[in-house]
């Protein structure tokens, strides 16, 4: 059985790499339905955060919640996160479709081909996705990279500035995209310097500086 | 999903890519067959002196190109930071260790099996009796040091010194698991018997359980951080 929660939340969050404070101590509270912008200088740790949500990475303090579980769960929470991050985490050798097929497996997805295809056609990669990823242009691996994300219908939703490479119309597709995510009861958390993006999609905007929120939870 | 069907998943896709690029196979393979030839041809050896040096060219070759393999495998890793879709996923940590120690053990296994016959063929060994104790022993010496260097490659995700750590860290770890192998193979180039080689199978399936065992165990902690 999948687990649910219908927040996260974090508290005291810290994160250092050696000496250096990536995040100093953030407490924050995300709920089902909204989007998240954060936005901030870069180093201000807004991709730290993204990365210890993601469990890629444990914090040094502080804890995090989804919902009632913690990390202690950790195996069976990345079934309900989706994470597009700002290095793709693709297979270039694979194609578009082969990186999906792969990434639904490993969900357990059933029809995992099935449900790439479907992906595929919804984010319009028709004409590429059995290509080598390595062929891509940036904005069409950002989109196999987003379709990846959202293959298991994740309760919350990771995004490192996701509008990097996309086109304009693309971009508004994009947009409608997170739309439906926020209508199905997503949790989407999203990291972006483009403060029109942010501002055309987000029910509120958190500014970052040196690992702390400074505005406007500060 | 349980920890051998993810690590199954992990493999498939490792050949898949390989199946595909040929990079491993025709680059290690191509430098195994350098080094047994250009021992072959720098040793003079007769009848008396090849069952002595033949092991250690056939070992060396194996160590270098496995090296090469494990590299190469783990390289498609961090290319795109592609490791860490493998990392988001909902899969036990060690499956990732398993599957990739699976397909680097089934890419090196298959270059060992062009370079045995070509080592025997150089050397002028008698393959009459000896090919199913030799195919075994490579086997099992190869998934001791692949076991052994996948774990450290796994840790090499997060460092930088990466190939120091590989060189440093695992030539002297697997060193017993070699030195077994190559002095089984010596034997068994002399004349010996399968009986008499059983005892330096047994000393290698020890080592292999015990390397394999710890880098399940390890594993799960090694790439659960970054």
């Amino acid at each position: 059985m999948k687990l649910d929660f219908e927040e996260v939340s974090v508290a005291g969050l810290a994160k250092s790499y050696g000496p250096t404070l990536a995040l100093a101590g953030v407490d924050l509270r995300f709920e089902a339905g909204k989007v998240t912008a954060i936005q901030g200088s870069n180093g201000s740790g807004k991709s730290t955060l993204l990365w210890l949500l993601a469990m890629l990475a444990y914090p040094t303090r502080g804890e995090i919640r989804y919902g009632r579980y913690g990390v202690s769960r950790a195996d069976e929470l990345r079934g309900r996160i989706g994470f597009v991050a700002h290095q793709l985490q693709l297979y270039p050798g694979l194609s578009g479709h082969e990186n999906l097929v792969l990434a639904a497996k490993l969900q357990s997805i059933p029809y995992a081909e099935k449900r790439a295809t479907d992906l595929c056609e919804a984010l319009s990669l028709g004409e590429y996705w059995n290509r080598p990823v390595r062929t891509y242009s940036r904005g069409q691996a950002q989109r196999v990279s987003i379709a990846r994300a959202l293959l298991h219908q994740p309760r919350l939703l990771l995004m490192d500035e996701p509008a990097t490479g996309l086109d304009v119309r693309s971009t508004e597709s994009f947009i409608d995209l997170i739309e439906q995510q926020k209508r199905e009861g997503a949790i989407v958390l999203i990291v972006t310097h483009e403060a029109k993006f942010a501002g055309a999609v987000a029910d509120r905007i958190l500014h970052m500086d040196r690992g702390r929120i400074v505005g406007p939870e500060a | 999903m349980n920890t051998l069907r993810a690590a199954w998943l992990v493999a498939l896709k490792d050949l898949q890519l390989e199946m595909r690029s040929k990079e491993i196979l025709t680059s290690t393979g191509l430098f195994a067959i350098l080094v047994v030839t250009l021992g072959s041809l720098a040793f003079y050896t007769d009848p008396v002196s090849s069952p002595n040096v033949a092991p250690g060219v056939l070992w060396i070759s194996i160590l270098f190109c496995g090296i090469l393999l494990i590299g190469r495998s783990w390289a498609l890793e961090r290319e795109n930071d592609a490791v860490f879709g493998l990392l988001l996923a909902p899969i036990p940590r060690p499956s990732i260790y398993i599957g990739k120690t699976i397909s680097a053990l089934v890419l090196l296994f298959t270059i060992e099996l062009l370079l045995v016959p070509l080592c025997l063929v150089f050397f002028q060994i008698e393959p009459a009796g000896i090919m199913l104790p030799l195919l075994a022993l490579v086997f099992l010496g190869s998934l001791g040091f692949v076991s052994t260097a996948s774990l450290f490659s796994a840790v090499g995700i997060r460092t930088r010194a990466r190939d120091l750590m590989l060189s440093v860290l695992v030539f002297p770890l697997v060193a017993p698991a070699l030195l077994a192998s190559a002095v089984a193979t010596r034997e068994l180039f002399a004349g010996a018997s399968m009986a008499e080689v059983i005892g330096w199978i047994r000393i290698l399936t020890a080592f292999d359980l015990l390397f394999v065992g710890f880098g399940v165990w390890v594993s799960r902690h090694l790439l659960a951080e970054t």
